[in-house]
């Protein structure tokens, strides 16, 4: 076991390498860092001082060497643009997007897994079918329009949270909301089978018979086992939902990881980008290998070898 | 358009219900400015940074040797009280004698001196040291109050230089006990001028205060917040609910809109940056490439309706321009030839230079996407078959600097200097924004600063401008304006030069 | 990636396939899926209008008009039944632009599904049946792939090549493939322990033959089920990448684009965003209810509850 997680880990960090490897010689292709410094209307010879300043003369090899080398000691640089260390400008923002993750978590599981149990429940009834409506058209919202009609309507037409910001938990309702729909589908469509995968068991059957019905049956005996896939799966959403977050916390301005991503990308802030990059991968593969550890250990079918 | 109006009022009113949890400010009851930015400010030392909003700021926290006077363009003295040039290359400064800095200090000619003598270090990595290190030698204190300065050679915008980019610092405020701290200055900012730094947490908030200690005209609201709010929505709603009394940078649109409510009023000032397409003349793109022809780049300047861009795309008092230069700066000959907007004659010239087929054009951009569009449409209308590539300006630099752009939609804003000079130089001389080739033009404008001569300098631009116009080398465009949102409270007086100046707010 | 295969019905009639052809049986699975039947229908409509364009468009899609800029649509104050959904930030005629963008979204859902399919294939192809190294060596592209900011390589690539619809193309079929890997893999290795081609094998079949001849043909419904979703999610990812200005360019019509357009006026002409978001919502839906349906008609059992 110990032998897996040491190996999966190893994994991650390499793959956190090849990709930060791939994004630092595609950012410094398609754009010229110092120029994103010095700002719109610096006269060259300011872009050249910069250039030299930041050693963004150097052949592009050098520089990753360089940074590498930043890395190996636990030194992921200063960020360009922020003139601050990255490590701490990532550990800032960080609780941010993980107040935002989790809260969109929380909304897929309050949303898909009472929505599944019941469509399970009554398989073909109208709930049913308004399940796999709710299904369908999440999975078909583009996520940014999502964020932009909910401000239209939950903060201008309907007042009721703010539009933008990331000062009390009221600024995290239409966000959470937004990210948190993009998964209800998988986590619903998986709380359905699951359930009714395990109605249809003898164990269920023989409680059935023993006189439980209704929520004491789901409550006692199937939902805890339809539940375990739905939890691993939710891991790897949690996963997801750092990577979302890009999109929906520049829409609301939330001053998170995501939001710090896209600057940096755009802004071609090279030491943030590659940071991040890190941080992403790592969560990923992290949350992707926590889903493997829960399946093996609320399964016992499977050994992790 | 009554209705059009009620809508909007309506859907304002409802913004401001959104944000109202938020504790509402009158910035007038408290005598404290609140403004929106949406760059982050990081830094509060202008000798270490270039950005407008850091412009901005500057003017307030900061004294300069000389002012420029937006009104007049004139140069005017500040902390200098008055200045002589002994020969072409010795510039004699005399200092007022009452200049404090914000920790009480008395600003001295020991401590100009050594702003200079370390901007003009290479030690300095000043991003000012690029305009300083190019005309001055040495900096040397000849009496308590005097200071000469010793130039390398003959340079007509030394003053001006002095006014907009050098700021006032304590002698050893970088390199106190022998130790180089370029940051020195970056939070805990110790200037001279009319507003001294009371709290910065960079990227969020500044809290400036009146300096009562001011040697100048001392401002009328003595406190000025400045919040950093990365989305123009977030600035909007708070603008509307009270917790911002300006922004600036407004898009049209959105300056209408919200200028039509009771909420909020539009200004719109001139500014001196001007838009333009530059062509790839020399044809560093493609040697026999269309843009090398005189007579396809005179097509493309017909081919520009120009006049309706501005009015309906740039809006307030955006005109259109003929000259490489805008209309209020000197040296700005506006007698050179003008190219009216002329869809036929355009195809005319096509044809006459052998593509009346058109040609394809790959065009290149990175702001005003509506304007880049108008553009494209404009040149697809006569033929042209326009690729638009619409990036950020750092992939739009990088890929000029690598001589793969034909044509770009450039804007300037000469940082807010009216002077030719300003704009000429970056774009005509040697730089890879010069897509002319055309060396006689690059000495022209050089020996244009080269001498003190106003009438001279006057005649050199004249006959560098309307070479470039002759020969097509770009299609001017049009003059911005800048677009701002204001509380009603606040009377904000907008400058012919386009920079905002908040110390020259006050209520109503 | 995996949310979809749990399956929802809303007919149902498949008890009686015993005695039915199975060019009948899947005729009358079609026939009695509404999802699919509303699905393809949808599809089948935006198709009609992609092709007839020039015929339905009342206007000129890149035909600007500046005086005549940000006219509301013709139900509102202001508003001309000449524009009927009113003008853009150009003077061009909204619903023109609206007709038009349908070519965009269809012909990039269809081409990046399709280079998605070609790489996903034959990665997962190979993957499960060599397994070993080759297994482990695309396991890590696709962890790899699922960790790189697709935000970056999209505008790495668009700068570099040039932005054009063939490039976003490329893009977002180069980043949508891990769908089509997974389950091909999987499918694979099963297949690939059956009789009939250990048979084929023992028959002095090379492995090309056997992929060809033996494996491919099975995995032809998985595929192509897979296809139909990925072109939804390929029509949602072009419009993210429009959105955020590194997809399709100006003045091309892009819902994605219209959306990022018309955001900075959403508060004061929310049609704006809210009519390309229908349209792009449409179309994905449509694509969606086809993909499950066809799951449906496609699996062995009808339907796999």
């Amino acid at each position: 076991m110990l032998r897996y997680i040491a190996l999966r880990g190893l994994l991650a960090l390499l793959v956190a390498f090849t990709v930060s490897l791939a994004a630092f010689f595609l950012l410094n292709v398609a754009t010229d860092p110092a120029q994103a410094i010095a700002g719109e209307d610096a006269p060259p010879e300011v872009v050249e001082s910069i250039r030299a300043r930041y050693g963004l003369d150097r052949p592009l090899p050098v520089r990753y060497a360089d940074w590498l080398g930043g890395v190996m000691t636990g030194d992921f640089g200063e960020s360009y643009y922020w003139h601050k260390p990255v490590a701490t400008l990532v550990a800032d923002r960080a609780d941010e997007t993980i107040t935002l993750a989790l809260s969109a978590l929380a909304v897929t599981i309050l949303i898909a897994i009472p929505l599944g149990a019941l469509a399970a429940l009554n398989p073909n009834s109208w709930i049913d079918r308004f399940a796999l409506g709710v299904a369908v058209s999440a999975q078909a919202v583009p996520n940014f329009w999502l964020g932009l009609i909910v401000i239209i309507l939950f903060a201008v037409t309907f007042p009721i949270f703010p539009v933008s910001g990331d000062d009390t938990w009221r600024h995290f309702v239409l966000p959470a909301f937004v990210l948190g729909a993009s998964s209800v589908p998988a986590v619903m469509r998986l709380t359905r089978t699951g359930l009714i995968e395990v109605m249809g068991a003898d164990y269920i059957r023989t409680a059935r018979a023993k006189g439980f019905r209704g929520w004491p049956l789901l409550r006692r005996h199937a939902l805890r086992n339809a539940l375990l896939p739905v939890i691993s799966v939710l891991a790897v959403q949690l996963g997801q939902k750092f990577g979302g977050s890009v999109i929906t916390e520049s829409i609301f301005a939330i001053n998170g990881l995501g939001r710090l991503a896209l600057e940096s990308i755009l802004g071609a802030d090279i030491p943030t980008v590659q940071m991040l990059i890190f941080v992403f991968a790592i969560v990923f593969v992290a949350m992707n290998l926590l889903a493997d550890i829960l399946n093996a250990a609320l399964d016992p079918r499977i050994r992790i070898g | 358009m009554l209705t059009v109006r009620m809508r909007s009022l309506c859907a304002a009113t409802m913004l401001t219900l959104a944000t109202s949890v938020a504790p509402a400010f009158a910035g007038k009851s408290d005598d404290t400015l609140r403004v929106a930015m949406a760059e982050e400010i990081l830094n509060l030392d202008y000798n270490y940074t270039t950005k407008r909003e850091y412009i901005i700021l500057a003017q307030l926290t900061d004294a300069t040797l000389f002012n420029i006077n937006p009104q007049t363009a004139e140069v005017e003295p500040s902390v200098a009280k008055s200045y002589e040039f002994v020969d072409d290359t010795t510039l004699d400064v005399v200092l007022r004698d009452d200049v404090t800095f914000h920790d009480g200090s008395k600003l001295t000619a020991e401590d100009v001196a050594y702003t200079y003598n370390w901007i003009n270090s290479p030690d300095s990595e000043s991003n000012a040291n690029g305009v300083v290190e190019r005309w001055l030698d040495n900096a040397e204190v000849t009496g308590p109050n005097t200071v000469r300065f010793h130039l390398k050679s003959v340079y007509p915008l030394v003053l001006r230089d002095m006014g907009a980019r050098i700021m006032l610092r304590k002698a050893g405020s970088y390199d106190a006990n022998g130790e180089i701290d370029r940051d020195a200055m970056a939070s805990d900012l110790i200037g001279a001028g009319p507003y001294k730094v009371v709290s910065f947490e960079p990227g969020t908030e500044l809290v400036l205060e009146r300096y009562d200690g001011y040697f100048g005209d001392k401002p009328e609201i003595s406190k000025i917040v400045v919040r950093n709010l990365p989305d123009i929505g977030t600035q909007q709603a708070e603008l509307m609910s009270g917790g911002v009394d300006w922004m600036f940078k407004v898009p049209l649109d959105l300056a209408e809109s919200l200028g039509a409510t009771p909420m909020a009023e539009h200004l719109s000032g001139p500014d001196l940056r001007v838009g333009f397409l530059v062509l790839d003349a020399a044809g560093y793109t493609d040697e026999d490439g269309p843009l090398t022809n005189v007579l396809v780049r005179r097509a493309i300047n017909h081919a520009l309706n120009t006049p309706e861009m501005a009015k309906f795309l740039i809006g307030g008092s955006a005109e259109a321009i003929h000259t490489a230069c805008h209309p209020a700066q000197f040296g700005c000959d506006q007698s050179v030839t003008a190219y009216p907007y002329d869809p036929d004659k355009a195809r005319a010239l096509l044809a006459e230079a052998g593509y009346e087929n058109g040609f394809p054009l790959e065009l290149w951009a990175y702001r005003d996407k509506a304007a880049s569009e108008a553009i494209a449409s404009d040149l697809k209308a006569v033929g042209i078959d326009v690729n638009l590539r619409y990036v950020k300006l750092q992939s739009l630099n990088q890929a000029r600097a690598q001589r793969e752009i034909p044509a770009y939609f450039g804007t300037w804003g000469s940082g807010g200097t009216a002077d030719t000079a300003a704009i000429a130089r970056i774009h005509f001389s040697d730089s890879d924004r010069n897509l002319s080739g055309d060396a006689e033009l690059e000495k022209t404008v050089l020996a244009a600063e080269q001498t003190n001569d106003p009438a001279e300098r006057k005649a050199l631009y004249s006959e560098a401008l309307g070479h470039i116009a002759d020969q097509a080398y770009w299609a001017p465009l049009f003059s911005y304006s800048a677009n701002y949102l204001v509380s009603p409270d606040l009377d904000f007086p907008l400058d012919p030069d386009g920079l905002p100046r908040l110390q020259n707010a006050h209520w109503k | 990636m995996t949310d979809i295969d749990a399956t929802f019905a809303a007919a149902d009639a498949a008890d009686e396939t015993a005695t039915l052809t199975p060019g009948q049986v899947f005729r009358r699975r079609m026939f009695g899926h509404t999802g699919f039947l509303i699905g393809a229908g949808l599809i089948a409509l935006i198709a009609l209008v992609a092709i007839f364009a020039p015929l339905l468009a009342p206007h000129d899609p890149f035909a600007q008009s500046l005086s005549t800029r940000m006219l509301p649509p013709a139900w509102v104050d202001g508003g001309t039944w000449d524009h009927i959904f009113g003008t853009d930030q150009n003077g061009r005629d909204y619903l023109s632009r609206l007709i038009y963008g349908t070519r965009v979204s269809i012909t990039i859902g269809i081409g990046a599904a399709t280079i998605g399919l070609l790489i996903g294939v034959t990665l997962g192809v190979l993957a499960g049946y060599f397994g070993g190294w080759v297994d482990h060596g695309i396991s890590f592209l696709l962890t790899a792939q699922l960790a790189l900011p697709g935000l970056l390589l999209a505008m790495a690539l668009v700068f570099i090549i040039g932005p054009s619809i063939w490039v976003v193309i490329g893009i977002v079929g180069v980043l949508h493939w891990t769908y089509y890997l997974v389950v091909t893999r999987s499918a694979t290795q099963r297949i690939r322990n059956l009789d009939f081609v250990a048979a084929a094998a023992a028959s002095g079949a090379n492995p090309r033959q056997i992929i060809w001849h033996e494996i491919l043909p099975n995995l032809f419904s998985s595929i192509i089920v897979i296809f139909t979703f990925e072109l939804g999610i390929a029509i949602l990812a072009e419009s993210s990448l429009s959105f955020l200005g590194v997809g399709i360019q100006p003045p091309t019509p892009s819902w994605g684009l219209m959306i990022a357009e018309g955001k900075q006026a959403m508060f004061y002409r929310p049609w704006l965003v809210i009519l390309p978001g229908v349209c792009l919502f449409l179309l994905v839906i449509g694509a969606n209810l086809m993909g499950d349906g066809l799951r449906d008609i496609t699996s062995p059992e009808g339907r796999n509850e």
